[in-house]
């Protein structure tokens, strides 16, 4: 008894059954052993989704898992977000589409676009997940303030419109980048507020985009470096200007929760803790002692704690050692702590990338006269990182679903927002197995996505080897 | 005039003309307790061509490694072009200005194209505009033969093709002096002759250059003077005529005996 029969037709399900469950004598006694055991499992899950499961726990505060306590009266707020999201993701997507099928093009590569269809297969937990919340919408709606089809679709027509970022003309390329940044940046100051002394991400993002494209009929570094600067420093300080003129406070960040302040403070956690980890990375491996110890040491304390004991030094400790004032909000605290944990790791994430980098290539680039500082941002970065692109996305999947410990400290994130709903007359003591299942699918749908981009990431910078 | 005599006047002449490219004086090597090189002195002509032949283990790599610092010498001095190596990193990244090299291992950047590759260097070091940078890299192209490939990536290209990248990147930086650190040891044989003959096209050309190879065809053809090294030391210096027909020391013969 060895392999199936070649006679067997490969589309045929009696074909499959063959070969995949059946292909030898023990594998067909693992199938009959374990077979029942699916079926029952499966059977019982069946019966727990779609017979006993009292769904009304989620589907009534269905709001309030999406986005807690935030003001209701507020509400704009966030669907402005929503909007200006789509918007950057969609100008994102078509940027980054470009600028794929030019390489590809220039290399004379194929270029296969992808469709929507298969864009739509790619996000499938995404997808689902939505589909499903508007589907607990559908019964009962008395929660939702907006309404959730109508947000989902114009989300998805704005986004659409963003995608066509991908006919913009090569020249003006990074133009898109920069416009997803702002949007991104406002749609998130849409909720945090347009406050005076609010400007300075602004100020940063537009600041570096005036440096890089400020033209200086200079020949020398030197001035054009001053020229640059000069732009850069101009236009953050008309930011500034712009922004203390508006001067509008938003709901700071203490009155976010539920799966809205959960997504929240993973993303920005990851984009503080990427550099951070990175110039640690670096440092480690610098020739300079102090910088060099000073760096090892960092990494190996932070990764010698947990988590949750950070969060807590965050909320009772990290005030101590700021100068006497300064009164940092508690989920800006909670952010400190998660950014300062995942260095310390994506630190030694980038630090392996660097170690398995050729010796050949920083001596060629050496060879070429390049300095030490260009050979590290132009041959060794770039290649280091796209080597460790998946272990990167694991420990960003790990901090977004690590965010849940905020719980533990008071803040009611996507978690959270759990023991409101359960503190309610109706729910109190019920249906803790469905809020908490629908919790897991939630953060299922959204690693699982980031799980599957990494690996779309990783094939696609592979071409260009 | 004897060949050995005729190697001696090579290296009198830019003695006395005091230009020598390159001067190695007393220059010692260790890695920890190994002695890689010992008291080496090597002077270079302008538009010379010396070819460094040897077992492997011989410090023949090792030598051309120190002339650019990627290896840095424990005593004795290179000067190149009048700049001393020292640990001055200005003087460093001037002297590889003006030399280039070219690995065994191609150490092509495989995250850019192959224009990509050769206009970086020009670019960032010496300053040069886009454009500009692009014409001269596709001149380069085209002299070592392959300016079709210049926008794939140096994985989609032969390594033949991929070791005249190599040439051509390091040309792009207008060295006074090329260093070839056995440049075709890792090629399939069918592909060694392109890169020969792009290196015989240069040397025509009056390119002072420094080449650890084991092509003899190639040293015989091509070299000013050979150099013959074993267990770190120069065994024995002479024209190629000179070194294939009467080589004078018994390591020589017993090496060249064992290749040819």
């Amino acid at each position: 008894m060895t392999a199936g029969s070649p006679s067997i037709a490969s589309g045929s399900l009696t074909g499959w059954v063959k070969r995949s469950l059946f292909k030898n004598w023990w594998s067909g006694l693992i199938t009959i052993v374990l077979l029942p055991i699916v079926l029952l499992a499966g059977y019982r899950a069946f019966l727990f989704f779609f017979v006993n499961g009292q769904w009304d726990a989620v589907t009534r505060n269905l709001t309030l898992f999406m986005q807690g306590t935030f003001p209701r009266a507020q509400q704009w707020r966030l669907t402005a977000q929503i909007l200006a999201f789509a918007l950057a993701f969609g100008m994102a997507a078509g940027t980054s589409r470009a600028s794929a099928r030019d390489r590809a093009q220039e290399a004379g590569l194929p270029f296969h676009e992808e469709t929507a269809r298969a864009t739509l297969a790619r996000m499938w937990s995404l997808v689902g997940f939505i589909a499903l919340l508007l589907y607990f919408a559908t019964i009962d709606e008395t929660g939702n303030p907006f309404n959730p089809f109508l947000l989902v679709g114009s989300a998805v027509v704005i986004a659409i419109i963003g995608f066509q970022a991908k006919r913009m003309p090569r020249r003006i390329r990074n133009l898109g980048w920069l416009l997803t940044a702002v949007l991104l940046l406002l749609g998130f100051q849409v909720v945090s507020g347009f406050g005076a002394d609010d400007w300075i991400p602004m100020g940063l993002i537009l600041g570096i985009a005036a440096y890089a494209v400020t033209p200086t009929p200079f020949a020398g570094a030197l001035p054009r470096v001053v020229t640059r600067l000069v732009a850069a420093v101009v236009v953050a300080f008309t930011v500034r200007f712009v922004y203390s003129a508006v001067d509008q406070p938003g709901i700071g960040w203490d009155e976010w929760s539920g799966l809205h302040l959960t997504l929240m403070v993973s993303a920005i956690s990851i984009i503080l803790a990427f550099p951070v980890g990175l110039l640690l990375a670096l440092g480690r491996r610098s020739s300079l002692p102090a910088l060099r110890i000073m760096s090892t040491a960092y990494i190996e304390l932070i990764r010698g704690v947990p988590l949750i004991t950070l969060l807590f030094m965050g909320q009772f400790v990290l005030q101590q050692l700021l100068p006497q004032g300064t009164d940092l909000s508690r989920v800006t605290r909670a952010i400190a702590a998660i950014t300062l944990f995942t260095a310390a790791y994506v630190a030694e994430i980038v630090r392996g990338g660097l170690q398995a980098l050729p010796k050949g290539q920083t001596e060629a680039a050496q060879a070429l006269g390049l300095s030490p500082a260009k050979t590290t941002r132009l041959i060794v970065l770039p290649q280091a990182l796209r080597a460790v692109i998946p272990a990167m996305v694991g420990q960003f999947i790990s901090l977004f679903k690590d965010s849940s410990l905020l719980t533990i400290i008071g803040i009611t994130e996507f978690l959270g927002v759990r023991e409101i709903a359960h503190a309610q007359a109706d729910f109190r003591g019920v249906s803790i197995a469905e809020t908490l299942v629908f919790v897991a699918i939630g953060y299922w749908a959204f690693s699982f996505a980031m799980s599957r981009e990494s690996q779309r990431l990783e094939r696609r910078l592979r071409v260009s080897r | 005039m004897t060949s050995e005599q005729r190697a001696q006047a090579f290296t009198d002449a830019t003695k006395a003309k005091g230009d020598a490219l390159i001067e190695v004086s007393d220059v010692d090597k260790f890695f920890g307790d190994f002695q890689a090189l010992k008291n080496i002195n090597l002077r270079v002509g302008l538009q010379e061509v010396v070819v460094v032949i040897g077992p492997s283990g011989s410090g023949k790599s090792t030598l051309i490694r120190c002339i650019n610092r990627l290896e840095k010498h424990d005593r004795g001095s290179i000067v190149v072009d009048g700049i001393e190596l020292t640990d001055d990193i200005k003087n460093i990244q001037e002297v590889r200005r003006e030399t280039g090299m070219v690995f065994q291992q191609f150490n092509l950047f495989p995250h850019l194209t192959v224009i990509d590759n050769i206009t970086l260097a020009p670019r960032q070091v010496r300053r040069l505009p886009k454009m500009e940078a692009e014409e001269e890299a596709m001149k380069l192209l085209e002299r070592v033969g392959i300016p079709e490939q210049a926008r794939k990536y140096p994985g989609q290209l032969s390594g033949g093709q991929q070791q005249r990248v190599a040439i051509a990147r390091s040309l792009a930086m207008r060295p006074k002096v090329m260093l070839f650190d056995e440049v075709t040891s890792a090629l399939d044989p069918e592909m060694i002759k392109e890169v020969l003959d792009v290196m015989v096209e240069l040397a025509k050309g009056g390119m002072t250059m420094i080449v650890v190879t084991h092509e003899m065809g190639f040293a015989r053809a091509v070299a000013h003077r050979v150099m013959f090294m074993a267990d770190g030391k120069i065994v024995e210096v002479g024209t190629p005529e000179h070194f294939f027909t009467n080589p004078q020391e018994e390591r020589t013969k017993l090496f060249l005996s064992q290749i040819l």
